[in-house]
């Protein structure tokens, strides 16, 4: 593959990825030229060979058909899979089987790549508050801007390097990260939306006691199983309960939570 | 009430507003806040049109929106405009809380992520790709994907932007309604309630971590972590929230110093094996 053809693939794999702020962001780009069916038409005309990029395309996206990739828990990135996995299949003259079976390792490292990004990003949500804080609301803006340049380059330079120095360089590259430090970033991702949650909780509440209705919408979830939207309507009713019965003389006075306390930090 | 039909947002605003949120709702996508760098940059660029000139409002305006915010930016594009059509009222100087403000963002996240994700991602995705691996057939044929392409752009962009613009006027008129009618305090308490039963859902959803350390003794092993289970799903994350609210409202931790409590929590757990 040519040095101009890796670049090419570099690039539109950064533009498929979940993430890019380019278009219509997850619209157009991880929903759209990002599924495999549709990435596969990219690679086949970057690579010079159409109907093969297409096939290989719609073979890597019959197995990822019904994926969904809610929030931060992300059961296979299908980037790295179409744009490492589709290429080196091409140039190696292989059967589309072959893109298949490199999919799924390849999609793990994309996986790893998405907490990197996150993890990384937490530093702009400080800058964020800084920025706030200091009154610079035309750089506060500009975050998702200057964000998205983690997510370019986990994204370009992984495709680029395992498309131009083959197979071996992107074995290399996951070898590469020690597990347990792997680990610990996911687990970290795992406990860290706790933060956020402690926050909204600092907003919502009221007096101590109504730690309840946050228990009750815990509890209806993890214990319970229900979906969210049918927990949505037990919280409307019990909302229609708290108005009407039990708060006729109560006014509200969450409003002395100044702003100052809601934000220093 | 003089001010009800004003507008501070001409329709390129909105528009414009709109194409921030779609790019950028997840470019900033970071662990502990997900998708507020996203929100708070979209009022960031309207700030100086709702208060010109205003500083310290424009301030106060953007931190609101810096709190916690996930959904499925797509189909929550339409909170967007809700919260957008408050915040135009609120500038304008009708009397819209905050709490009104937070919660609405609250309560209808998770339920818009669900509905994204099961609806759109889960359903009208797969239905076009099969649609679209069907036309590729046996000889790679490059309608399949254009097809693809085609089909789901234009139904999602018309989708996506009609109900911004419904959810912009629903904002407005809501608060036309609310003021109008007096019944103000009944709505922020009832939002208030349904935004801490939803917050309490979707920390079940999103904070996930358990014991992986087993009780052996001879034969029998035990994982500590389904005794757990049996007792209370989700005990350890659900005391953990609880925990950081505690450290935060409490004992007035600051953000910083909770985030690197979290990492040698986290780091030491997995080290040790005991979390996992």
């Amino acid at each position: 593959m040519s040095l101009f053809q890796a670049i090419l693939i570099g690039i539109f794999g950064y533009l498929s990825s979940n993430y890019n702020p380019w278009g219509f962001g997850q619209l157009t780009g991880w929903y759209g030229i990002g599924r495999p069916l549709v990435s596969g038409l990219i690679i086949g005309i970057i690579l010079g060979d159409i109907k093969t990029g297409v096939l290989m395309g719609a073979t890597v996206q019959t197995l990822y058909i019904g994926l969904v990739t809610p929030g931060l828990s992300m059961p296979a990135d299908l980037n790295t899979a179409t744009y490492i996995g589709i290429p080196l299949a091409m140039i190696s003259g292989a059967t589309e089987e072959f893109a298949l079976s490199m999919a799924v390792p390849l999609s793990a490292l994309g996986v790893a790549l998405v907490y990197a990004v996150q993890t990384v990003n937490v530093f702009w949500v400080r800058k964020m508050d800084e920025w706030v804080e200091k009154g610079n609301i035309k750089q506060v803006g500009n975050v998702p801007l200057y964000a998205s340049s983690s997510q370019a380059i986990a994204r370009f330079v992984p495709i680029f390097v395992a498309c131009y120095f083959g197979q071996g360089a992107i074995t290399a590259l996951v070898d590469a990260m020690p597990t347990w430090l792997g680990n610990t970033f996911i687990l970290f991702g795992a406990i860290l939306p706790a933060v956020g949650f402690a926050m909204l909780l600092r907003m919502c509440l009221n007096k101590n006691l109504e730690i309840f209705y946050f228990l009750l919408g815990f509890v209806m979830v993890k214990a319970m199983g229900l979906p969210i939207t049918v927990a949505l309507v037990i919280a409307c009713l019990f909302g229609y309960l708290d108005v009407k019965y039990l708060n006729e003389n109560v006014m509200i006075s969450r409003a002395t939570l100044s702003k100052e306390e809601m934000f220093d930090d | 009430m003089t001010n009800n039909d004003r507008k501070l947002l001409s329709k390129k605003d909105l528009f414009n507003s709109y194409k921030y949120w779609m790019r950028y709702a997840l470019s900033a996508q970071n662990m502990e806040r997900m998708e507020a760098p996203g929100f708070a940059g979209m009022m960031a660029r309207v700030a100086d049109k709702l208060y010109p000139g205003d500083i310290e409002k424009q301030k106060d305006l953007v931190k609101r929106h810096t709190t916690f915010y996930n959904t499925q930016p797509m189909v929550g594009v339409v909170v967007n405009g809700i919260v957008l059509g408050m915040e135009e009222k609120k500038a304008l100087g009708e009397d819209v809380p905050d709490e009104l403000i937070q919660t609405t963002k609250t309560a209808l996240m998770g339920p818009l992520a669900g509905i994204g994700d099961s609806l759109f991602i889960g359903t009208l995705i797969p239905i076009l790709l099969s649609i679209g691996l069907g036309l590729v057939g046996e000889e790679g044929s490059i309608i399949g994907p254009i097809f693809y392409m085609v089909s789901w752009c234009s139904i999602m962009l018309v989708f996506s932007w009609v109900t911004f613009k419904y959810g912009y006027r629903l904002g407005t008129d809501a608060i036309k309604l609310i003021s109008e009618s007096g019944v103000k305090d009944k709505v922020i308490r009832f939002a208030a309630i349904v935004g801490l039963v939803v917050t309490g859902c979707i920390t079940a959803t999103y904070v996930k971590f358990g014991i992986s350390w087993q009780f052996v003794s001879g034969d029998l092993t035990k994982s500590v972590q389904s005794v757990l289970d049996g007792i209370f799903p989700g005990l350890l994350p659900l005391l953990l929230t609880l925990a950081c609210y505690w450290a935060m409202d409490k004992k007035k931790v600051s953000l910083g110093k909770l985030f690197i409590i979290i990492f040698l929590f986290a780091l030491i757990g997995k080290v040790t094996g005991i979390i996992g």
